[in-house]
């Protein structure tokens, strides 16, 4: 009987752990993200939600969508939708997966970067468990708070000589229809292959966002392995 | 008078030189690989002008580059050719060697630069038309569904049909683009692929849907002509399953790329209705699939993407695999040729158009070598003497071959100058690569990058790059712009026309592009006179 208790007390945190994981999969979270340049004592403020599923992440403002979807091969796909104008540009997926981390996107820090960084302490359990991490790359330093087992960015602040950058989670639920339903939302955009654009330029929306060209997402979104900001869409470092 | 005289005179004096003195030019000259090279030129054309010439075909295949213009054949030529350890100027693609050939006038009814829709549906109906419309005349208004009735134009595919002869369709882009539909297809918009994509008014207003079009053309053809008993098209190959599925997961092939593949709002399953019509028919989505089709299967619908199909350079990145535009090509004739009668196939490489768009001319040139041994495989497994072969472009591209590179030089590489071995610089200090475009995204340095339309991620680059430390002959590279445009853009000049077998010998000058509709026509003698 002993035994048994022992065995439970020790399965207990581990199999609460995974069931935590298990309910975050869904998840609807609102970010508030803070910028001060060196030069410019202002600190600009901005406001974005991060959506994902198991196979979906998906960063959205005020005007942009932006979705990554997993594929079967692991791939990634992204899907731009135009909230004003209801409309989308499907991406194809690209073949240098070691440039596209779905981790990254589905919660802002990738595993990679987590593993690269020390930890510094560790408060609560189970589900509510927070872990601070840190590191630094020549002249940047990267400080996370990760509650560890919903794999849910509590805040991040990078410190690098021309500027800092806060992110804080403001809300989060995991009701899985709601997150399923904001997708089929989208899903039903009236969508574009972007190898079609060039021939559609009597289009009016494509042929705003030809002279507009593809804007790049304003908010600061994800990050590479390094902790470096990516742009929108495709994401290429050959130099 | 006395200029007229001295002219006389010299011309009398040329006269006589030409005759007697051959052997005054140096040996040097005559025996140059040159000037022996054009004399076997000459004496096969002498040779070619002496042969019966046959006008009637048994079966005529129609190949189509789309945006395959003339500077996209120079540089696709000399790209084969250094990829074979050859300088590559010297070189030509399979259907360059063709006996016959016409330069192509391809401005549409509206439109000074074309598009797909309007120069396809020129080629497959002998009549121009405006831009962006399918398989109408130019009294229709884009858009509006009601001007479709009355307007629509007949094309050599459904004559074929008609006639009796198998028929095929075949390319890389979706089966529903406006180059395929073109040729089985009448809708006031090129985009109005599947049921989602229309108006709710054009669909209340009678007018079907492209992909339905298509499931239907056996029913839709004897409703036109009462009386006539067609089988429908026999191989149909390509891209575009989404506009065949209902928007529902359950339908959902192996192949999905996204989480709902299907399209259509209407609940209707098209490869299950193209099933049901055509129960002998093998439907197929991958290559296994592909690889499992024998060529006395009857009638053939394959998707193999949810979209287009990809970019030869890309296709080993597809999900579950697809055919190279070669393959699809020779399964399609080994199928077409158990009819008797004949065949009439139309195949076209639809991405060479989309990497340029997309300003990078390496997979448009990738493609077009594919797109050549295409044609060569078509040359290979068809009797000359009965198979007419037209190889032709809807239309051009703002593509240049610029600056003074030497012989040899990489195509897809950075001008070095004759005698030099360090690239050219511009006035602003900087090298610049032979290849470029007069629009679009601009530069882009994507690596090993084999997506073309990968560029669009970012808005387009203004300006001059630095090339100096750039590798301009990797897959990812995209060429430089003179106008900063979303996406590079077609181009007005003319095209090229390739021909080879019975009636051949019809393409020749400079012609309007709806006369290929009557070459075909001619050859096939598709409709009595």
């Amino acid at each position: 009987m002993k035994l048994v208790i022992l065995s439970l007390a020790l399965l207990s945190p581990l199999a609460s752990a995974a069931q935590c994981t298990i309910d975050s999969q869904y998840m609807q979270a609102s970010y508030k993200v803070s910028q001060q340049h060196e030069v410019d004592t202002a600190v600009h403020t901005q406001q974005f939600t991060l959506w994902r599923t198991l196979s979906q992440a998906a960063q959205q403002d005020e005007q942009l969508v932006e979705v990554w979807q997993q594929l079967s091969n692991q791939q990634l796909r992204p899907i731009r939708y135009f909230v004003q104008d209801k409309r989308g540009i499907e991406y194809q997926p690209s073949e240098v997966k070691a440039k596209q981390n779905f981790s990254s996107k589905q919660q802002l820090v990738s595993d990679e970067l987590l593993a690269k960084m020390t930890l510094q302490s560790e408060r609560g359990e189970g589900c509510d468990k927070v872990q601070k991490y840190s590191l630094k790359q020549a002249d940047t330093t990267i400080e996370v708070s990760w509650v560890v087992n919903k794999k849910l960015l509590e805040s991040m602040h990078i410190t690098k000589p021309t500027g800092s950058q806060t992110i804080i989670l403001q809300s989060v639920s995991f009701d899985k229809q709601t997150v399923q339903q904001q997708f089929a939302v989208w899903d039903n955009y009236q969508t574009t292959d972007y190898a079609d654009i060039g021939d559609n330029e009597s289009d009016p929306f494509l042929a705003k966002m030809i002279n507009l060209g593809f804007i790049e997402h304003s908010a600061p979104g994800f990050y590479d392995t390094n902790g470096k900001t990516l742009k929108g869409g495709h994401h290429h470092s050959h130099h | 008078m006395k200029i007229n005289k001295i002219a006389t005179a010299i011309g009398f004096t040329l006269a006589i030189s030409a005759t007697v003195n051959a052997g005054v030019l140096p040996q040097s000259q005559v025996q140059s690989q040159w000037y022996e090279s054009a004399q076997a030129t000459l004496a096969q054309k002498q040779s070619q002008a002496q042969e019966e010439q046959l006008t009637k075909a048994k079966n005529v295949i129609l190949f189509v580059g789309d945006g395959m213009g003339v500077s996209t054949l120079t540089a696709a030529r000399i790209l084969a050719g250094q990829r074979d350890g050859q300088l590559g100027e010297e070189g030509l693609l399979s259907f360059e060697e063709f006996p016959y050939s016409a330069q192509v006038k391809t401005y549409n009814v509206d439109a000074q630069t074309p598009d797909s829709a309007g120069t396809m549906t020129a080629m497959a109906s002998g009549v121009k038309t405006d831009v962006g419309v399918i398989g109408v005349n130019e009294n229709i208004e884009r858009g509006d569904c009601t001007t479709v009735f009355g307007n629509e134009l007949i094309t050599t595919t459904e004559l074929a049909e008609i006639k009796g002869l198998a028929t095929g369709v075949v390319s890389t882009a979706r089966i529903t683009h406006a180059t395929p539909a073109a040729t089985y297809a009448k809708s006031a918009d090129r985009n109005w692929e599947d049921v989602s994509d229309m108006p709710e008014g054009a669909v209340t207003a009678g007018c079907e849907d492209i992909a339905s079009q298509l499931v239907n053309f056996e029913k839709n053809v004897e409703a036109r002509f009462l009386g006539t008993d067609i089988d429908g098209i026999d191989v149909i190959m390509g891209g575009g399953r989404r506009h065949f599925l209902p928007k529902d997961a359950a339908f959902n092939s192996t192949d999905a790329v996204s989480s709902v593949e299907g399209d259509r709002t209407d609940e209707r399953d098209l490869t299950a209705e193209w099933q049901a019509n055509y129960p002998d028919g093998q439907y197929v989505m991958d290559k296994a699939g592909f690889e499992g089709i024998s060529a006395d299967t009857k009638q053939v619908l394959a998707l193999f993407n949810e979209s287009h199909m990809q970019y030869e350079a890309d296709r080993e990145n597809d999900i579950a695999g697809e055919p190279s535009l070669s393959e699809m090509t020779a399964k399609a004739i080994d199928i077409l040729d158990n009819n008797e009668k004949g065949f009439f196939l139309t195949v076209e490489s639809g991405r060479i158009d989309h990497a340029h768009h997309a300003g990078n001319a390496y997979n448009a040139l990738n493609d077009t070598i594919e797109f050549a041994k295409a044609v060569q495989a078509a040359v290979d497994s068809t009797n000359p003497e009965e198979t007419l072969i037209l190889v032709t472009a809807d239309h051009s591209h703002v593509f240049t071959i610029a600056g003074y590179p030497k012989r040899g030089n990489p195509i897809l590489g950075k001008v070095v100058a004759v005698g030099s071995e360090e690239p050219s610089l511009a006035s602003d200090g900087m090298p610049y690569t032979t290849l470029g475009y007069a629009n679009g995204l601009g530069y882009r340095d994507l690596g090993d990058e084999t997506d073309a339309d990968a560029a669009y991620s970012e808005a387009p680059v203004v300006g001059r790059v630095d090339l100096s430390a750039i590798d301009t002959n990797s897959a990812g590279f995209h060429q430089e712009v003179t106008v900063p445009l979303g996406s590079e853009t077609h181009a007005g000049e003319d095209i090229s026309l390739h021909a080879k077998g019975p009636g051949a010998q019809l393409a020749q000058g400079v012609v309007e592009q709806n006369v290929i509709f009557h070459l075909v026509n001619q050859a096939l003698e598709l409709i009595e006179q």
